[in-house]
């Protein structure tokens, strides 16, 4: 492992030896092209978010955002991302250490599954639970019979958003915990540590910051998902309506300052976001791996 | 604790690991399972401290029955290969994590604790990195860290993963005879992997060699070094020469060399190899009688305690490994390309796969 790493090193030094005999205006040309990309894909429709959002002034802003079908969607947004990043948190934790440190039949298949949500269409992930709990769908009469609502109400919103995280937590740690292998939490277990206390002591603090990073992914996403919600929701005012849906509603009733004003706290938590990942990122690099 | 390994096979897939082992282990003895990589060494280890269980045989730790033991309450000691030390606990924490971690009732008090990892510490000669984390300690520190936090629970048996396969050549040597003082001092059962000889034999009680699964021979270092059992024993413990010949009718004939084999009268006429250790060739400038074989100095190494030149037959061609003591070297005054005559001593000859 130590000559890979060695050798990585050397390959790395050897293109960044040439790289750097590239002429001043191309090093110069790619960066401003980078940049200027940048400037017109992200940093000015982030600009004009806050801008379009203010454009009233604060008091149409604040008053945009204190509305209570804006309060109702900020609250089942963060019901969706309260329930669904603790469920996909243990249960990432529990596909990884599975994956990472015990070898049994039909593991690909695992790691293929986990995948699954990444590369469906989040539209056909709602559809999916549509099908099988709405009134027509599979388990909708017996549902319907029980007084149980799923589609249309809370509880499909949460598991729309659980399906479309699910992937987060366990892909940040399964390459982590491969890396780490599982001679530690051998050593714990000849020291007499039993399950339990190997986990707690031994592997959990070794893959705190991957979990960190992972949950703040999950909940990134978990709290702007749009199509899968958008399916199971049914836009009901007040009720069903997470601040992506709300969103779309304001802005397609042409209130802009509305839907900037709510939209701009998805920028917020976008940012913040950026900024706690930023964090972990740079306290992994300090982590002996 | 003595350990008892009866006819345990393993295997990995369609790879045999280990066939048909079976070793005993005195209590407070110190040995070496020593071969090359692919012998089973490390599977046989990792099967008595129960990180593996035998697809077949069984394990015994003083007379009994230890097989389905769980590795936790098997009470032994494992150094791994890369010290497997908790990365994020300092050198204390990892000491301490084997005390900390007993049932409530057994465990001792913190005091207790803080007492029994210092003195473990001062057995390391660690006292002062307390506080480190493993990634600021250099390789032979690690080791030693490790070793304390395996010793800290008490083992009856200590088992070592290649302990010092990762540190540099004068580290090594230098905790390999302070392990061999510490096992003096505690006497506690020890196995020991090692895929070097010479590690090995300056270390263990016993050295177990061990070839694609199966024991070759075990005995003192003097026994397997000096009396090796088999080729393969002989060609891995320390370098070798190889004399073609024949055994016919209770005699074998290596060149002009004559040696009787008394019993091997009834075999007709097989071929035969025999071994040479390098500090048993005599070589000599003038031929003294018929046996000596001709052949030529390509290159001398004469620094060091012995020297060792390369020679090559002029007969055959073959290459022929020499070592002479200094004082020896210094009378002949051999140069390279000068012709010379060498003669075997202590010839072993093995007939195909019978020892003689």
């Amino acid at each position: 492992m130590q000559t890979d790493k060695t050798l990585d090193r050397n390959v790395a030094g050897r293109t960044a030896g040439r790289g750097l005999t590239e002429p001043a205006p191309v090093r110069w040309g790619l960066t401003i092209v980078a940049l200027l990309f940048l400037g017109l894909f992200l940093f000015v429709p982030l600009a004009s978010v806050f801008a379009q959002a203010l454009e009233k002034g604060w008091g149409a802003y604040l008053e945009a955002i204190r509305e209570p079908d804006a309060l109702s969607s900020v609250r089942l947004t963060l019901i969706a991302a309260a329930v669904s990043v603790p469920l996909n948190l243990l249960f990432g934790v529990a596909a990884a250490w599975g994956i990472a440190k015990f070898d049994f039949p039909g593991k690909s298949i695992l790691i293929t599954l986990i995948d699954l949500p990444f590369s469906v269409s989040p539209v056909i992930s709602g559809l999916i639970y549509v099908l099988m709990f709405g009134l027509q769908g599979w388990l909708g009469p017996w549902l319907d019979s029980h007084n149980i609502k799923i589609i249309f109400a809370v509880p499909g919103i949460i598991l729309a958003t659980i399906f479309v995280t699910f992937p987060f937590v366990a892909r940040e740690l399964i390459p982590l915990m491969q890396a780490q292998g599982k001679e530690e939490e051998e050593a714990a277990l000849v020291l007499g540590a039993n399950g339990l206390q190997t986990f707690l002591r031994v592997t959990l603090p070794n893959i705190r910051w991957g979990i960190l990073y992972g949950v703040i992914l999950c909940n990134a996403r978990a709290m702007g998902e749009f199509g899968a919600v958008s399916v199971v929701s049914g836009h009901i005012r007040g009720a069903t309506n997470t601040i992506p849906l709300h969103v779309e509603i304001l802005y397609n009733e042409y209130n802009y300052v509305a839907a900037f004003a709510v939209a701009s706290l998805l920028a917020l938590l976008a940012l913040v976001t950026l900024a706690a990942k930023s964090l972990v990122e740079w306290r992994m690099r300090g982590e002996p791996m | 604790m003595s350990i008892e390994i009866r006819s345990v096979s393993k295997q990995f897939g369609s790879f045999n690991a280990l066939r048909e082992v079976s070793l005993t282990v005195p209590s407070g003895e110190l040995v070496a399972l020593l071969g090359p990589s692919g012998s089973g060494k490390t599977t046989l280890l990792r099967i008595i401290a129960g990180l593996e269980s035998p697809d077949r045989g069984s394990i015994l730790f003083n007379g009994r029955e230890a097989t389905d033991r769980h590795v936790r309450e098997r009470q032994v000691g494992f150094v791994f290969q890369h010290y497997a030390l908790f990365r994020h606990m300092t050198v204390f924490e990892n000491v301490a994590f084997g005390l900390r971690v007993k049932p409530r009732g057994s465990r001792p008090s913190k005091g207790e604790i803080r007492e029994k990892v210092e003195g473990l510490l001062k057995l390391v000669q660690l006292e002062s990195l307390a506080g480190r984390y493993p990634a600021q300690l250099s390789g032979g520190q690690r080791q030693r860290v490790a070793l304390a936090r395996a010793l800290a629970v008490e083992p009856q048996v200590l088992l070592l993963d290649e302990p010092f396969g990762a540190l540099d050549a004068k580290v090594r040597l230098e905790l390999r005879r302070w392990l061999r003082r510490l096992h003096d001092e505690i006497h506690v059962t020890s196995v020991f992997v090692t895929h070097d000889q010479e590690e090995a034999l300056e270390v263990a009680d016993r050295v177990v060699v061990m070839n694609e699964g199966r024991i070759e021979q075990q005995g003192t270092p003097e026994e397997v070094y000096d009396r090796p059992s088999n080729p393969f024993v002989y060609n891995f413990l320390g370098n070798v020469n190889l004399f073609h010949g024949r055994v016919h009718a209770g005699a074998a004939r290596i060149g002009e060399i004559s040696i009787d084999l008394p019993e091997y009268r009834a075999t007709e006429n097989s071929p035969a190899v025999a071994y040479v250790r390098p500090y048993d060739i005599e070589i000599s400038r003038i031929r003294q009688n018929p046996e000596e074989i001709e052949a030529e100095v390509r290159h001398i190494q004469g620094a060091g305690a012995v020297a060792r030149l390369e020679l090559e037959r002029l007969d055959t061609s073959e290459p022929v490994e020499a070592e002479l003591t200094r004082e020896r070297h210094r009378e002949l005054g051999l140069r390279q390309g000068e012709k010379v005559f060498i003669r075997p001593r202590n010839l072993r000859v093995f007939v195909e796969d019978y020892q003689i």
